[in-house]
């Protein structure tokens, strides 16, 4: 019985020195991004969060108001609703349609055929193309006479709609523009397949599968944590869906690409009501962290660390 | 006698510590900051070149800001100014003034002996608020309307529109269908609620009483009106008509290669048809008018410069803002980029008369219904929300009464919020 | 049996390269616009129907797009921004993602989602608050509001990183710690050289977003001397009638540096194979 409790005693300090060792290099490597995170982002964050119940117009100091920023928009602001349901279309429909093009280019990418950094090069450089640089090209590609896009269209027999003049195809206009951009995630898909060990594709080619079976069985599952990082981020980044139409549109037509992010730059730069645009800001957080943590508690079931338990 | 050159040191030391102390002297940094890029940037950048070529006690930094909103506020919020200020739009002036953001200049015009009389009124009232005066104003643009001779002949119009009535029917005379209905070429497509407002007699705020007069019935009539264009001449039509000549300020843009009969501009359209359509035979007029409306009406706009409050050195930030905004400046640079000159007697100088159309463009900018932005603080944001009336009733069918309406009911909001003592 | 197996990889291969061929003429449409335009003269810039082929071709678009702009001082200061941005980021955001997935220590999980968190809050509504703080601490107009946030780490490229070191296997982070070795070695010389792939990608995305950033530099930075590309690019626009086909130009010479930086970091996504021979 002593023998026992001495045993015990003897394997305590053992776990916890280890634990208090392991929590001491956990603080320390991630002191880098802790550091900033005191210095700069709490500050930050807790000051966008008290604006968010102030009148604030930039040029005189923040005026507590307490709710009113959230009541008014939750209740009466039906700009806002439409532009949150704006949002929501790109998350709902743009968000799948990327990722899946997306991985589906990496892995096009990934043959080993003689001049493939070529030809990711040429993938990737429609990303590094200034934006105002393709505004004439697009106003010609999706022009409702004469453009490439329509054209087409007409040739199997579909007259084409009036794209970005048309509120009804302003944000599938959108859609199709991004496409060009789906080269960066795509390069970070590659990345991840260079990861992927040769001896696995051999052991289930030994076992006979074929191109889907090697796909479904090692590729995808191997890939998985790579397919979470872009899910999350795809995420975050749709619902902070600006630039192009902060460059193209300004809200038109007719409200139809009045993006959430747009609407609060508006609100808070042009209109001088920061502290409004603050509150919106709050609202989007909320949404985003109940969505990626929707996501992050599925994550279990199909995301495959190599040699972890799923944490 | 040898007294002599000790005395002639004497002086010569006494005169080359005189000099050195006025040598010691630094000239006073200015900085400003402008929200022009490209050529107009480059224009305001060789003016203070010269500026700072003829006055040695300051010394001025240009920089672009590039139209940046962000830039501005922030430097505002974070107490971190320019001394000098033109990338604040007209729209902005009374907002930002509201909030004592700006230096009144009151005090400094009278010193320098500036009169309110050297500006055309239009633009003398939007520097306003409250009665007192923040900003000067260095260019500005007239709207009218540009018209195809050659259409106007084949057309049979011997008249040029000043009602209304008359511009529809020479629109209508002008258009021209093929055998599918679909445009040869169009007459006129009007554009820009905020200026048709007021030649049909609206306006869009009371300055006596304060309140916002969005659904003034004038300024529906004036919606009304635009809307029926796109009714008649079925608006999806004449955008995809417009849009196979690209952009409407090129080389194809639709006016210049002759496939509309008039069209809404200003005078910076001469920079154009000089650069791509030299063959063009045009003509202008002043914006038609209804019964009851006002004769040579339009919105007046443009950069203001002004002093942010904060500034350290107003006296010299005056000196350089009363130059750049002063006959010679403003001359220069109206001159360079094609617009109208604010300064009554710059407009009216030879430089600029000897065009008729500047002439033209000059005598409409001082005429006493071209009104700048109201002395309101959410005009920015009422502009906006015109636009989006516009573009709801006209390019979107919707009623143009309901969505002046809702234009009312969101500005009364607005201005509650901007102008409430909380 | 491998003569029928060699022919069907021919045709895998012939096949591959028209879809490639094909998808990459499509994606090769607005560089050869950029391209195109850069070299037209200025009546054919907005032409409509589009002029595709530029007649005559107007080389001298570019040395006037090059003397426009002090071009070869904003290089440097961009290449500046860039070299110390890619250094501290890589260095900071692999060490933070080494501590979310190699070692287990409690709160590591709850404050993984509290990074995550911080991207997800738009950024309009901080900038006021950040560019305050770099005010109190006098950085305004230099660099450093620039630069020294990348040493501190970066959200996105810590998840990044956080998920490729999660699919190393942990065995060989074990064998080491049975051998001795300590947090840090096992970091440099087991995780970070099996994840060359990931941190040139980590490298590439830092270099090209800082060389493209534009807002960055408008805000913080107030001296024309110390200008980048991106801002310098923006000169060329003017209210009416800019110059377009010099705009393209410049907008040319910024990109193919960073085309070229891509197809020479290829070199290392490609050793990322031959290193991977782990058993699992």
């Amino acid at each position: 019985m002593a023998k026992q409790i001495i045993d015990k005693n003897l394997q305590r300090p053992k776990k916890s020195k280890a634990a208090r060792r392991n929590l001491f290099n956990g603080l320390l490597f991630a002191s880098p991004w802790i550091l900033g995170f005191i210095v700069f982002t709490v500050y930050a964050i807790s000051a966008s969060l008290y604006y968010s119940f102030c009148r604030y117009d930039i040029l005189t100091p923040p005026h507590w108001i307490g709710m009113k920023n959230y009541t008014r928009l939750l209740t009466d602001d039906v700009i806002f609703m439409h532009s949150l349901w704006n949002t929501m279309y790109m998350v709902i429909f743009g968000l799948p349609i990327g990722l899946v093009l997306s991985l589906a280019l990496s892995l096009l990418l990934n043959i080993k055929v003689k001049g493939i950094s070529i030809y990711r090069a040429i993938f990737y450089i429609p990303t590094l193309v200034p934006a105002v640089a393709l505004a004439t090209l697009w106003m010609w590609l999706l022009n409702t006479d004469i453009g490439l896009v329509n054209v087409l269209l007409s040739k199997i027999g579909i007259a084409g709609p009036g794209w970005l003049n048309d509120p009804a195809w302003a944000k599938p206009a959108l859609i199709m523009m991004g496409l060009w951009g789906i080269g960066g995630s795509s390069i970070i898909y590659l990345a991840g397949l260079q990861n992927i060990p040769d001896h696995l594709y051999e052991a289930a080619e030994l076992d006979g599968a074929n191109s889907y079976h090697k796909l479904r069985h090692v590729t995808l599952p191997m890939l998985s944590p790579i397919i979470f990082f872009n899910l999350i981020m795809g995420l975050i980044g749709s619902f902070q869906y600006f630039t192009q139409v902060y460059i193209m549109t300004n809200g038109g037509p007719q409200d139809s690409t009045l993006f959430y992010a747009l609407y609060l730059f508006n609100r808070a730069f042009v209109d001088l009501k920061m502290g409004y645009a603050s509150a919106m800001a709050w609202i989007l957080f909320a949404i985003t962290l109940v969505c990626t943590l929707l996501v992050f508690k599925t994550s279990a079931k199909w995301v495959y660390y190599e040699g972890h338990t799923n944490e | 006698m040898r007294y002599s050159r000790y005395i002639l040191l004497f002086f010569i030391l006494v005169a080359l510590s005189g000099c050195s102390g006025h040598q010691g002297k630094m000239p006073v940094e200015i900085t400003y900051w402008t929200g022009w890029s490209g050529h107009e940037f480059e224009i305001q950048k060789g003016l203070v070149d010269r500026f700072n070529a003829g006055h040695k006690n300051i010394h001025v930094k240009i920089l672009s800001v590039f139209g940046s909103y962000q830039k501005v506020t922030i430097a505002f919020a974070g107490g971190d100014t320019p001394d000098v200020l033109s990338a604040v739009w007209a729209e902005q002036l009374a907002g930002y003034a509201m909030r004592g953001a700006l230096t009144p200049l009151d005090s400094y015009l009278a010193a320098s002996k500036r009169k309110p009389d050297e500006w055309s009124p239009g633009i003398w009232n939007m520097l306003q608020y409250k009665g007192h005066t923040y900003g000067m104003a260095a260019t500005t643009n007239a709207t009218f309307i540009a018209y195809n001779k050659q259409i106007f002949r084949e057309a049979g119009i011997t008249r040029l529109p000043q009602t209304i009535a008359e511009l529809d029917d020479a629109a209508a005379k002008c258009t021209k269908y093929d055998a599918n209905h679909r445009f040869i070429r169009y007459g006129f497509r009007p554009s820009g609620l905020a200026s048709w407002a007021y030649v049909f007699g609206g306006k869009w705020y009371d300055q006596k009483t304060g309140k916002i007069t969005a659904n003034d019935p004038h300024n529906v009539q004036a919606l009304q009106w635009m809307a029926s264009y796109a009714k008649k001449y079925d608006i999806r039509k004449m955008q995809g008509f417009e849009s196979t000549f690209g952009s409407a300020e090129s080389v194809s843009g639709p006016f210049f290669v002759g496939k509309i009969g008039m069209w809404q501009c200003g005078e910076w359209v001469e920079q154009f048809t000089k650069r791509y359509a030299k063959d063009l035979d045009w003509g202008y007029f002043p914006l038609p008018y209804p019964p009851g409306g006002r004769p040579k009406s339009m919105t007046l706009g443009g950069s203001v410069f002004v002093i942010p409050s904060d500034c350290k050195n107003k006296k010299e930030a005056w000196e350089f803002l009363n130059w750049i905004c002063g006959p010679e400046a403003v001359s220069d640079f109206c001159k360079g980029i094609g617009n109208v000159p604010p300064l009554r007697a710059v407009a009216g100088s030879p430089r600029f008369t000897k065009s008729p159309l500047f002439a033209f463009a000059g005598n409409l900018v001082s005429s006493e219904n071209a009104f700048g932005p109201p002395q309101m603080p959410v005009w920015r944001t009422y502009m906006d929300q015109i636009v989006r009336a516009e573009d709801f009733a006209v390019l979107g069918g919707r009623d143009p009464k309901k969505m002046l309406d809702d234009v009312q009911k969101i500005m009364e909001q607005e201005m509650t919020d901007a102008t409430e003592v909380l | 049996m491998s003569k029928g197996h060699s022919s069907s990889k021919r045709n895998q291969t012939i096949l591959s390269h028209i879809v490639l061929s094909s998808l990459s003429l499509l994606c090769l449409l607005p560089f050869y616009w950029l391209v195109a335009t850069s070299l037209k003269a200025d009546m054919q810039v907005h032409a409509m129907p589009p002029v595709w082929f530029p007649h005559p071709i107007v080389w001298e678009n570019y040395p006037k797009a090059m003397v426009y702009i002090p071009f070869l001082h904003y290089m440097k200061n961009t290449i500046v921004i860039c070299v110390s941005s890619v250094i501290g980021t890589v260095l900071s955001c692999s060490l933070v993602a080494y501590s979310f997935s190699k070692i287990k220590w409690p709160g590591r999980d709850a404050l993984f989602v509290l990074v995550l968190a911080t991207l997800m809050l738009p950024g309009q509504v901080t900038m006021i608050p950040v560019f305050a703080i770099f005010r109190w601490l006098g950085w305004i107009g230099s660099y450093k509001p620039l630069i020294v946030p990348c040493f501190l780490g970066n959200a996105f490229y810590i998840f990044l990183l956080r998920q490729f070191f999660m699919s190393i296997p942990q065995e060989l982070s074990d064998a080491a710690k049975v051998d001795g070795a300590t947090e840090f070695s096992i970091y440099r010389m087991i995780i970070l050289p099996l994840s060359k792939p990931a941190l040139i990608t980590v490298g590439l995305f830092t270099f090209i977003g800082a060389w493209n950033d534009f807002l960055g530099p408008l805000l913080y930075l107030n001296d024309d001397t110390k200008y980048t590309l991106s801002l310098g690019l923006q000169q060329f626009v003017g209210q009416h009638g800019q110059e377009w086909q010099l705009l393209m130009a410049a907008a040319v010479v910024m990109v193919v540096p960073i085309i070229l930086i891509f197809i020479f970091a290829q070199n290392w996504f490609v050793k990322g194979i031959a290193l991977t021979g782990i058993k699992g």
